[in-house]
């Protein structure tokens, strides 16, 4: 018998796999140093290496020779928004992981239970109203997050039914609580006068927006970040197993009830706390679990590190292209990353078509 | 006994699916259950094989009750090869079969050269060597069965429960997978579509009609014509097959006796 070469995804070797990381971890620090070059002030990589180093360690190994206000555009407004990008993209792809395990179907990104929508109602009636002004610039921050908790209870009381919550109806409750929290978001800027600052912040928000980031946000979406990473990489196994079905994975020995309970806790507070600071940045969380698959295979404990990599590395470029296109105007950052994960997304489904299709 | 099932009864949107079934499989036997669509076999496979948790009654392996076992625990006593749903996710065949050792693996101390010789033996027992690093998806229909038997197979437990396991598979793959079966050393528990082919595999019938066992014991004993109308409501003539000396059944259609 002639034994037939159909290689599912490029990436077998280890030893190719490890190549892989490596040059998106270069590709990522790269894309960094740029991301905290350009802008409407162009900045020298000796000072920014000067102002990091110095600003990291604490001591002053470069002496310093820039302006007080370079130091501040580096390290106050670009480096914590550069991070914020990195982080911000890997754990939507990461959610993006979770989500498509969870309900089996390759179509599922973090918000597939209606995260985003509740969220957005959450952040914009606090925009609109100001009711959690007490709480200063967190105010909108927390409103989404409170959107975010009570969309996700919202479609799991609705999802379970006997006790069991199965992926479609998952799927299904996630589609009917989005439309009911972006109905209430419409209402409310359709209740507020058109053109006003509120309606302005409203939408910018909602497309999604890096704007905001600081230290502070940052290492808040980082520890929530680094949990749920932490927690994944010791599922790898499991997850694999589930991807099979429920039924089978119980029947190979894997507690699903309870994996499935993790999992949705894991993403629900990783998504949260991404939305409450950045707005709902789509598509990076559907497109980059895909793009790796195809690359480095569905065994998680490869796809999760992977993944994270080019999802990260994929929003900090697209960080930069946001700032680029219409300087000294910002585009949204949601809006640059579907315009351009769209047609790359297609070109991978047109050509993994090809492929199964002979 | 290898197998106990006591007094199992188990309801959907409180339609009594299976009402009181009881039975024992042993050690060693090749028991096939046999009954007409909606009759409840795969629901009943499904509280054995604890997917559904019964309204009432136990299960019980080698005298454990199952529902007081880990699902690791469960899956070291008894591998289950269902009627195969899509998998939306590709993988190589290697590592579909693979996924079966999750139970005896160790997240840290995993021997996978070991592991690595028990899935390429597995796929040997079935026929697949040389299918290692093909994709799942891409499999025929016998292939992807036989590729699920190999799972099932890693997983070293001693009882193995099927649901249809030949069916959608032409006859050619579906005497093949039964004979791979067969051959194991095991205990074998599985729901059969083809009379023909429980009749020449195994050692004991159970019929089963509408959530109830009707009757139990030996293909001679079962594979009879009334007993099969009363199940099917289809008349038949019983041989004996000249190869096997099990019970043939030919089916005789009702126009065929005016």
């Amino acid at each position: 018998m002639e034994k037939q070469k159909l290689s599912l995804f490029p990436l077998h070797k280890e030893s190719h796999y490890i190549t892989f990381c490596i040059i998106m971890a270069v590709v990522l620090f790269v894309a960094m140093i740029f991301a905290i070059r350009l802008g409407s002030v162009q900045i020298e990589p000796d000072i920014i290496k000067g102002v990091l180093i110095n600003n990291l360690t604490g001591k002053e190994y470069y002496p310093v020779t820039w302006e007080e206000s370079m130091e501040s555009i580096i390290w106050n407004i670009r480096a914590p928004r550069v991070f914020t990008a990195f982080i911000v993209g890997a754990g939507l792809t990461l959610c993006g992981i979770l989500m498509q395990v969870l309900t089996k179907n390759s179509l599922a990104d973090p918000y597939v239970l209606g995260i985003s929508h509740g969220a957005s109602a959450g952040a914009v009636s606090v925009i609109m109203y100001g009711y959690l002004s007490f709480l200063g610039g967190y105010g909108v921050m927390t409103g989404a997050f409170l959107g975010a908790v009570i969309s996700i209870v919202l479609s799991m009381k609705i999802a379970s039914v006997r006790k069991k919550i199965t992926a479609t109806q998952l799927v299904l409750a996630g589609i009917a609580v989005s439309a009911m929290f972006s109905a209430i978001t419409n209402l409310m800027i359709y209740h507020t006068k058109t053109g006003s600052d509120k309606v302005k912040t409203a939408s910018y928000w909602m497309m999604g927006s890096l704007t905001g980031s600081s230290w502070e946000k940052l290492k808040y979406v980082t520890i929530a970040f680094l949990v749920c990473f932490g927690f994944i990489m010791l599922l790898t196994r499991q997850l694999d197993v589930l991807m099979l079905g429920d039924d089978v994975a119980s029947t190979v020995g894997v507690n699903t009830d309870k994996l499935k309970l993790m999992i949705i806790l894991l993403a629900t507070m990783l998504t949260g706390v991404i939305v409450s600071v950045s707005g709902p940045i789509g598509f990076v969380g559907l497109t980059f679990p895909h793009i790796t698959r195809s690359i480095v295979g569905t065994k998680h404990m490869r796809l999760v590190p992977a993944s994270v990599l080019v999802g990260g590395a994929f929003l900090v470029v697209a960080d930069i292209l946001s700032r680029v296109i219409v300087a000294p105007e910002e585009l949204p950052i949601g809006v640059v990353s579907a315009f351009f994960g769209a047609p790359f997304f297609l070109y991978l489904i047109r050509k993994g078509n090809k492929k199964a299709g002979g | 006994m290898k197998l106990n099932v006591e007094n199992i009864s188990y309801s959907i949107n409180s339609k009594l699916i299976v009402d009181g079934v009881s039975l024992d499989v042993e050690e060693g036997a090749f028991v096939g259950l046999v009954g007409p669509n909606g009759c409840g076999k795969s629901t009943l496979l499904k509280n054995i094989y604890k997917v559904y948790k019964p309204d009432s009654g136990a299960v019980y392996i080698d005298g454990k009750d199952i529902s007081r076992m880990s699902n690791k625990e469960t899956a070291h006593e008894m591998s289950v090869m269902q009627q195969e749903n899509n998998v939306e996710f590709d993988m190589t065949v290697f590592d579909m079969v693979m996924l079966g050792r999750y139970s005896h693996q160790k997240m840290f101390s995993t021997d996978m050269l070991k592991e690595g010789n028990i899935v390429k033996d597995a796929l040997a027992e079935v026929g697949m060597s040389g299918y290692e690093e093909r994709s799942f998806l891409s499999l025929s229909g016998g292939e992807k069965q036989r590729t699920l038997v190999a799972r099932a197979l890693v997983q070293q437990a001693d009882l193995i429960i099927l649901d249809e396991p030949t069916n959608h598979l032409d006859i050619g793959y579906q005497y093949q997978i039964m004979n791979i079966l067969k051959n194991q050393d095991l205990t074998v528990f599985s729901s059969i579509h083809d009379l023909n082919i429980a009749s020449c595999y195994c050692d004991r019938i159970v019929l089963m009609k509408a959530g109830k066992i009707v009757d139990f014991g030996t293909p001679e004993e079962m594979f009879v014509p009334d007993k099969i109308r009363e199940l099917f409501g289809v008349e038949t003539q019983v041989n004996i097959n000249p190869y096997t000396g099990r019970p043939n059944i030919v089916f005789i259609p009702a126009e065929a006796l005016k």
